[in-house]
Order: C-alpha cells, then sequence, then structure tokens
C-alpha cells in the first residue's frame, strides 16, 4: 500500500480524527498564549507546570478519578501558590520553579511505581497518547480555545502594555494583578487540559516553539499572534500525522516538526532578529 | 488661589521592606514645571511611581486632578487618561515585536475593553500629529527593539503627548537626548505648558536645565529636604545638604551643571 492510501484509511478512524482535532485545537493555544507567556518570561513556568501535573494526575489515579477532574483545579493550585512563593521570595523565580517542579516529579514517579496499575502507563503520561483523546476533551479545549481568544482580544490593548513594561500599564490604568492572575490562570488550565494528547514531558513545547519561531519573523503584533497559534496548530497536525503513519509517540513527534518550523523561521528572520539578537 | 493638580500629604512608601519615601507633602500649582532632584537612591523614581499607583504607599494621601488614589491605586479612567508617565525605560522592549506607530497608539486607547467595532476614527491622526511633535515621524514604522536610547525618550514623549493631558510626570526624560533634541524637547513641554495648561513633575539630573526652564524645585533625599524657587532650593547650601559635604557647588558662570556623584 502507497503513503497516501495507508493515510486515507488511518484518516477513518474516529480516534485519529479525534486526535488530530486535538491537535489543531491544543496547537492553536499553545500559539495564542505562548505569544505572551514567552515574552511575559513565563516559558520556564509553564514547563514546571506541565512536570508538576504529573503529581496531580497521580493524586487522581489514588482517588480513583478522572485525571482531568483532578488535574485543572491541581494546576491553578499550582500556578497561584507559586506565583504567590515567587513574588515574596529573594530566591530567583527560575531555581524556586525547579526546586517545586523536581519535588512534584520525583514525589509522582516514587508513588506511581506503587500503584501497580500505572506501572506500564508512565510513559503515556510522560509523552502523551493521542489514544486517550475523548469527546468530552475535545470539546472542553474547544471552549477553552474561545475562551482564551475572546479574553486577549478584548484586553489585547492591557495585555501588550503589560508584555511591554508593567509599570507603563499600571499608569495607563491597567489592573495589572488581576490580568497577571488571570493570564496565569488561563496557562495553567490550557497546560492542564493539553496534557493527555501531549503529555507532561513535552507540553511547554506547545507554548514555547511556535510563539518563539513566530517572533522571529514577526513585525506587527496581531500577525506575531496570529503566526504563533498558525504554527502552532499546523506543527501539530503534521507530527499527529507522522506519529500515526510511522507508529511514534504523538507528543515527540509534534515537538520535532516544531523545532522544525523554528529551524526555518529562524533561517528566514532578518539579520539581528535571529538568536544571537 | 488655583486648585492644586497634585496634592501629596504625609507620603511613606516601602520598597523590599525599606522605607524609600518618608513622609513627603508637597503640591503642584497647575501650569507648572517642577523638578525633583536628589542623588541616587534619594527614592525620587519610587515617589513617582507611588503617585501614580505603581508602587503602593504605606501611609499618606494623594489627590490627583482633586480625585483621591485609591489605597491600591485606583483612580477613575477618566483621570488617568488626563495624566501621562514617561518611565525610565520599558523593561521588555526587546522582546515585543511592537512598531512606534502602534506604542503610540496605546497611549491614546483606554485600556479596558477594546471591542472590535469601537476603534476611534482621530487614533491614527493623533499618533501621527504626536510624532510630528516629538520629531520622530520618520520612527513610525520602526520596531521599539530597534530604537536608540535617545529615540526612546522622543517615541515615549509621543506616548505622552497622543492624547491631551493635565499632568506629565517624567522620569529623567532628558537622559540620553543629544543637546539638539534637548532643546526641542524643553521647547515642546513649554509649550505644553503655556498653550493647554500642562502641570510638568520631571526627575531630573541636570541641574542646569532645572535652574533655567523649572519655576520649582523639589529636593529629596528618603524626606523632603528643602522646596521653593530654583535660586532658593538649588543655592550651594542646600546642595550641600542634599547631596553631602563633598559636593562641589553649581558656577553661573561656568555653564554647565556639575556631575553628580
Amino acid at each position: 500500500m502507497s503513503t497516501p492510501q495507508v493515510l486515507g484509511e488511518l484518516l477513518q478512524l474516529p480516534f485519529l480524527q479525534r486526535a488530530l482535532l486535538a491537535g489543531l485545537l491544543t496547537g492553536a493555544l499553545g500559539g495564542v498564549l505562548g505569544s505572551f507567556a514567552v515574552l511575559r518570561q513565563l516559558s520556564f513556568f509553564s514547563d514546571a507546570l506541565g512536570h508538576s501535573a504529573l503529581l496531580g494526575i497521580t493524586a487522581g489515579i489514588l482517588l480513583g478519578l478522572n485525571p482531568t477532574v483532578v488535574l485543572v483545579p491541581f494546576a491553578v493550585l499550582f500556578a497561584l501558590g507559586v506565583d504567590r512563593l515567587a513574588s515574596r521570595s529573594r530566591l530567583p523565580a527560575d531555581a524556586l520553579l525547579n526546586i517545586v517542579y523536581s519535588s512534584s516529579l520525583a514525589l509522582a514517579v516514587l508513588v506511581l511505581s506503587r500503584v501497580r496499575s500505572y506501572r506500564g502507563g508512565i510513559e503515556h503520561l510522560l509523552f502523551g497518547d493521542i489514544l486517550g483523546v475523548s469527546w468530552l476533551d475535545l470539546s472542553l479545549i474547544l471552549l477553552l480555545l474561545i475562551g482564551a481568544c475572546a479574553y486577549l482580544y478584548l484586553s489585547r490593548r492591557s495585555q501588550i502594555l503589560l508584555t511591554l513594561d508593567e509599570p507603563l500599564a499600571i499608569s495607563r490604568g491597567v489592573a495589572a494583578g488581576r490580568h497577571r492572575l488571570l493570564f496565569i490562570v488561563l496557562l495553567a488550565v490550557v497546560v492542564a487540559i493539553s496534557i493527555k494528547a501531549v503529555g507532561v514531558l513535552l507540553i511547554s513545547a506547545f507554548v514555547v516553539i511556535p510563539a518563539c519561531a513566530s517572533r522571529l519573523v514577526s513585525r506587527r503584533f496581531p500577525h506575531y499572534v496570529l503566526l504563533a497559534s498558525g504554527l502552532g496548530a499546523g506543527c501539530a497536525v503534521v507530527g499527529l500525522l507522522l506519529s500515526a503513519l510511522l507508529d511514534l509517540p504523538s507528543g515527540p513527534a509534534v515537538v520535532v516538526v516544531q523545532l522544525a518550523g523554528f529551524l526555518a523561521a529562524l533561517a528566514l528572520a532578518p539579520r539581528g532578529q535571529g538568536i544571537g539578537a | 488661589m488655583a486648585a492644586a493638580i497634585l496634592d501629596v500629604e504625609h507620603l511613606t512608601v516601602c520598597r523590599d521592606g525599606a522605607t524609600v519615601v518618608e513622609d513627603v507633602s508637597f503640591s503642584l500649582l497647575p501650569e507648572s514645571d517642577t523638578a525633583l532632584v536628589g542623588p541616587n537612591g534619594a527614592g525620587k523614581s519610587s515617589l513617582v511611581q507611588a503617585l501614580l499607583g505603581i508602587l503602593p504607599r504605606r501611609s499618606g494621601t494623594i489627590r490627583l486632578l482633586g480625585h483621591a488614589l485609591g489605597p491600591r491605586g485606583q483612580l477613575p479612567a477618566a483621570v488617568r487618561d488626563r495624566i501621562a508617565y514617561l518611565p525610565q525605560t520599558l523593561s521588555l522592549r526587546g522582546r515585543i515585536p511592537l512598531t512606534v506607530a502602534e506604542f503610540v497608539g496605546l497611549g491614546f486607547d483606554r485600556p479596558g475593553l477594546a471591542l472590535p467595532w469601537r476603534s476611534g476614527t482621530g487614533r491614527a491622526a493623533a499618533v501621527r500629529r504626536a510624532l510630528g511633535r516629538t520629531d520622530s515621524s520618520d520612527l513610525a514604522d520602526r520596531l521599539i527593539s530597534e530604537l536608540s536610547t535617545g529615540q526612546l525618550k522622543r517615541v515615549l514623549l509621543a506616548f505622552c503627548v497622543v492624547r491631551p493631558r493635565s499632568l506629565l510626570l517624567l522620569d529623567e526624560a532628558q537622559a540620553g537626548l543629544d543637546s539638539q533634541a534637548t532643546d526641542q524637547f524643553h521647547t515642546l513641554l513649554y509649550g505644553l505648558r503655556r498653550s493647554e495648561g500642562w502641570t510638568i513633575l520631571q526627575v531630573s539630573h541636570d541641574l542646569e536645565m532645572v535652574r533655567r526652564t523649572c519655576d520649582a524645585v523639589l529636593c529629596l533625599n528618603r524626606s523632603l529636604r528643602c522646596s521653593g524657587s530654583p535660586d532658593h532650593a538649588l543655592s550651594p547650601l542646600q546642595l550641600e545638604r542634599l547631596y553631602g559635604p563633598g559636593y562641589v557647588p553649581y558656577h553661573h558662570h561656568h555653564g554647565r551643571g556639575p556631575s553628580l556623584p
């Protein structure tokens, strides 16, 4: 059978259709939020959030609950707690995040290794499982995408000012504290919802890589955000198709495609806009 | 007596647990140009930021254009619109892909919810006019990240003047400007005061400029050490009290301000 035929047959499979839709939506969502998160130096925050989510999933397994149900409140509480910790501590935020996420990850893996039913499942949790995406997950992601886009679009002036300089934003009357918390909560929920398809180790790539690629080639803010979400969605779909065709783990396949996109942007970037700038 | 544009009473501000501004009281009359001077670390920027609600205050009251600043920096949007702030620099400007024209437009808009069908028609014209007034028209399509320090100052000033204001707070606006740009800057400030009735409070290290252009001086070193006309507040005796005994007093005939410690 030729590759197009295999692809055609694969596309008939309902689980792959769901996975592709989930990839499309998750990728776009990651790109939109990422375009703000990256500029606000929240890349490592989303990474730590993803890694720590394994602890939330573990708690869900111990309690016998659907991981998504536990994960969303866990991620939100985690994000708010870390934000508060970072704003009160004199330690650098990245060091604090490292302490929190490595200890969460360690605890989670220790507990999971004791739970017989999940010994084989850790890999799925770490790298994502496209088979696991349900219609419920899909509709949640869609709702989240609509909500996030509406919020960021309507408050775009405040968001841009906040991303540029917080004191200047406050001087213009932007409620900086409220917007920062809302954005962090949004980021946490997106990470929590997307984790099933992408896995805890690679979820932050969805937030960081498309936005960085877009930043390299954009000179207008609206173009930057749109291109980031387009790249996020496109790379996710291509990566998932590759993973289905070649029987590769889905999360890593998507991230490799994102990397290709980033390298292409680097090649296209005007002089001085590249990594050295 | 005209009502004060800015009225500060017993203001105390803490930053990271340390008191950086202590029991400061002063007021600004309409159309006045007041300089805030003092050594490095005297709390000048913190004072300006507290006036805008950027830094929380420990105690004291602040009234801007007759409206009290709330304990958490709340101020009616209409009052915010009448106040402009020029920060020393923009913390993340190197990272954000934003053109000068887009940025100056943000100074024109109210930052609240922006519905797509309510885009202001006067916006583009106001942005062009502001860039023209600050001699930055040629920068309109440049990225904020590509600007030199002096160009950024001009663009920040355009951000401030893109809409009519009543009070302008400048934090070292002239630092990094060449002499031609500095002169244009003062001509513009003078015009804004005289023809549009703006009131100005500016943090400055250029004492010679302060003598020439400002009509009042506040000397700050955590607390207010002295205030009044430039001749009084910048007298050798007062400067020594403000900057310490190592300070070389200013001489009129040299024509240049002394460098500060």
